[in-house]
């Protein structure tokens, strides 16, 4: 099993929940901002200490959810400070960007790194949108051509031009080429079963996190697995990464009150302010591509909010107590779905970052030693 | 845009041919599946004046026995430029038709101004499948979008000779190695032109042509198959308009005010 250190970089001074957006960075300290990107990036430093194997990156914009709008400025930095951990960037939001830009980054930063670098291919959650003003409509599309696009920047071994029904270029070559070879290992979200086909077709490992319950992974992961049998490959556990919520502490009922604290503070407040752009996009636009689709997705936030955190932990949606219990919950979770990647973010809403450190210690002295083999 | 079907007496021997449209010159030569109007070549007639030539064996007419190979076809477009259009001009080629574009332009450079390769056959690795003798199946690997095909009136014994008439030049030949060897002579400047989903040409055969062809512009055509033109007509269109209209600029976005 290898493990994802991830981290979203949330903004903990925002005290009440915000509901408006775009949210008002009125509030925003920027000599705070200085002291929690040093804390921030040190603690993900600290990851490879820990015995994580990759450090994850994601891509979030106009909200206290997330400050990291361009995570390759801090991928960036992560190679630059670590030995042997591969940088995972949980974003970029291709969609939303400049194709060409994304094969150039994710090239630099795979050769910087020595071939480290997962590259992430993610759609992107609604409100992202309406940030970027790009139509929710196009979305799927768009990241099926922008894929297209930049696996041909990576891989063409002479200068080629570009001519889709989103992106026209006429003369294409990038300096450098990946380090990777054919290129450098794609991850993309698959939370549900037309994102797992989607992944799968493209041999992407598959991402599922914040999970409902572990049938709809089991689902996700079916789909998956006969899409890639259909087109030809074989996906292992490597291919499978479980993304969850994460806290270890000396003491048990510690680790519950943090979490829980976190968790509100995570769904209450910082999720406030996007969750009213995803809602004018879901209601407005054929982001979700049918009504089932979209009802599953507004069911699964309400059961992700709404359940408590003992039942969380009962059904495999978070890990959360002290570290034996957290190897019991892994293991569990291993038998029930297979995967051979987990995404633990531990930083969730205003966990204090001395908690989370001391969680992520725990974690490389008694959590890692009995989880590593699985 | 109206084509009208007249025929040239060229010394090889008869040769019919499509003309249509107005403004400079542009040679089409045809794939293996004959001479097809396209709406794409509709559009493009609205600025050029288009020759479609028929080689001898296609749309149901016979072979001529001193005409084997497809330097021979060469040739005989060589002639029909000096014969009919009378004067050295732009050459689009589509597969079948890319193939004997290239051999004109290393044999007869001083015939071609600039060269449009679209999905050239004759290029394949070796050990690559050939063209599949299932018209079916032929069809399901040439179209991404087989519904924008204009209606066809050609019968289905035309098709097939057609078909027989392709083994006349090449045999099972897929890889045209002479060719190959010569294309660093080509010295006009080529559009060369490859759909993402094109099932018929590997994308190796693109890769080599960009490679040896010294002034050359390579360009993936996405949700495009083999015949690009009947796939994606507008992104077709404006490619190969802007490249024969402006030539090495074609790389540069140019404004409305630059453009006029």
């Amino acid at each position: 099993m290898k493990f994802n250190f991830f981290h979203l970089m949330p903004w903990c001074d925002a005290n009440e929940p915000d509901r408006e957006w775009p949210v008002s960075n009125r509030n925003f300290v920027p000599e705070k901002g200085t002291d929690l990107y040093r804390t921030y990036i040190d603690t993900m430093i600290y990851a490879e200490e820990c015995g994580f194997d990759w450090v994850g990156c994601n891509e979030h914009h106009f909200s206290p959810y997330g400050l990291m709008s361009n995570c390759n400025l801090i991928g960036s930095i992560l190679i630059n400070r670590t030995k042997n951990v591969r940088v995972a960037m949980c974003g970029n939001l291709v969609p939303l960007l400049n194709p060409i830009r994304v094969a150039e980054e994710y090239a630099m930063l795979d050769v910087m790194s020595g071939g480290r670098l997962i590259a992430g291919f993610m759609r992107g959650i609604p409100h992202e949108y309406v940030a970027y003003n790009i139509p929710p409509d196009e979305s799927w599309e768009r990241l099926a051509e922008a894929f297209d696009l930049i696996v041909k920047c990576w891989t063409e071994p002479e200068p080629f031009g570009w001519e889709g029904k989103y992106y026209q270029y006429r003369a294409v070559s990038i300096w450098p080429r990946p380090y990777q070879k054919p290129y450098p290992q794609v991850l993309m979200s698959a939370s549900n079963p037309d994102s797992a086909r989607f992944a799968a077709e493209r041999r992407a490992i598959m991402g599922m996190v914040m999970l409902p319950d572990l049938d709809a992974a089991r689902e996700s992961i079916r789909v998956y697995k006969e899409t890639a049998h259909a087109n030809g490959w074989e996906p292992g556990p490597e291919h499978i990464l479980i993304g969850a919520h994460t806290l270890v502490c000396d003491r048990a009922e510690d680790a519950k009150r943090y979490l829980g604290d976190g968790l509100d503070y995570f769904y209450n407040v910082l999720a406030g302010g996007p969750r009213t752009a995803q809602r004018l996009v879901v209601q407005k636009t054929r982001y979700y591509q049918d009504q089932a689709l979209q009802q599953r997705s507004a069911a699964r936030r309400g059961v992700l909010k709404a359940t408590p955190i003992e039942e969380r932990i009962e059904k495999g949606m978070i890990l959360c107590g002290t570290p034996e219990m957290v190897v019991d919950q892994l293991k569990r979770m291993k038998d029930a779905l297979g995967h051979g990647v987990m995404n633990i973010n531990m930083k969730i809403g205003n966990i204090p970052d001395e908690v989370v450190r001391r969680s992520m210690q725990l974690w490389g002295e008694r959590v890692v030693p009995h989880v590593h083999n699985l | 845009m109206t084509f009208s079907l007249t025929e040239a007496k060229l010394a090889k021997g008869a040769l019919p041919y499509h003309v249509g449209g107005s403004g400079a010159p542009l040679l089409c030569l045809h794939s293996a599946g004959g001479a097809r109007l396209t709406s794409a070549l509709e559009r493009l007639a609205a600025t050029r004046t288009l020759y479609l030539p028929v080689f001898p064996g296609f749309d149901g007419t016979p072979t001529q026995p001193h005409l084997r190979t497809m330097e021979d076809l060469a040739g005989l477009a060589a002639e029909f430029i000096d014969n009919v259009v009378g004067q050295p001009c732009d050459v689009m080629g589509h597969s079948f038709g890319g193939w004997v574009a290239c051999w004109l332009a290393v044999d007869h450079p001083d015939r071609l101004q600039q060269l449009v390769l679209h999905a050239p056959a004759g290029f394949a690795p070796d050990g690559a499948p050939g063209l599949p003798t299932d018209l079916a199946k032929l069809r399901q690997l040439a179209f991404a979008h087989p519904e924008n095909l204009l209606p066809d009136t050609r019968s289905l014994d035309i098709h097939r000779s057609n078909r027989e008439t392709v083994d006349h030049y090449l045999g099972k030949k897929t890889n045209d190695r002479d060719l190959q060897g010569r294309l660093g002579d080509i010295s006009a400047l080529t559009l060369i032109l490859h759909g993402t989903k094109d099932g018929l040409v590997p994308v190796a055969s693109p890769r080599l042509l960009k490679e040896r062809i010294r002034r050359s512009h390579l360009i993936y055509v996405h949700d495009a198959a083999h015949a690009i033109d009947v796939d994606q007509p507008a992104r077709f269109v404006s490619l190969v308009e802007d490249f024969l209209a402006v030539g090495e600029a074609f790389i540069v976005n140019r404004s409305r005010d630059s453009a006029a």
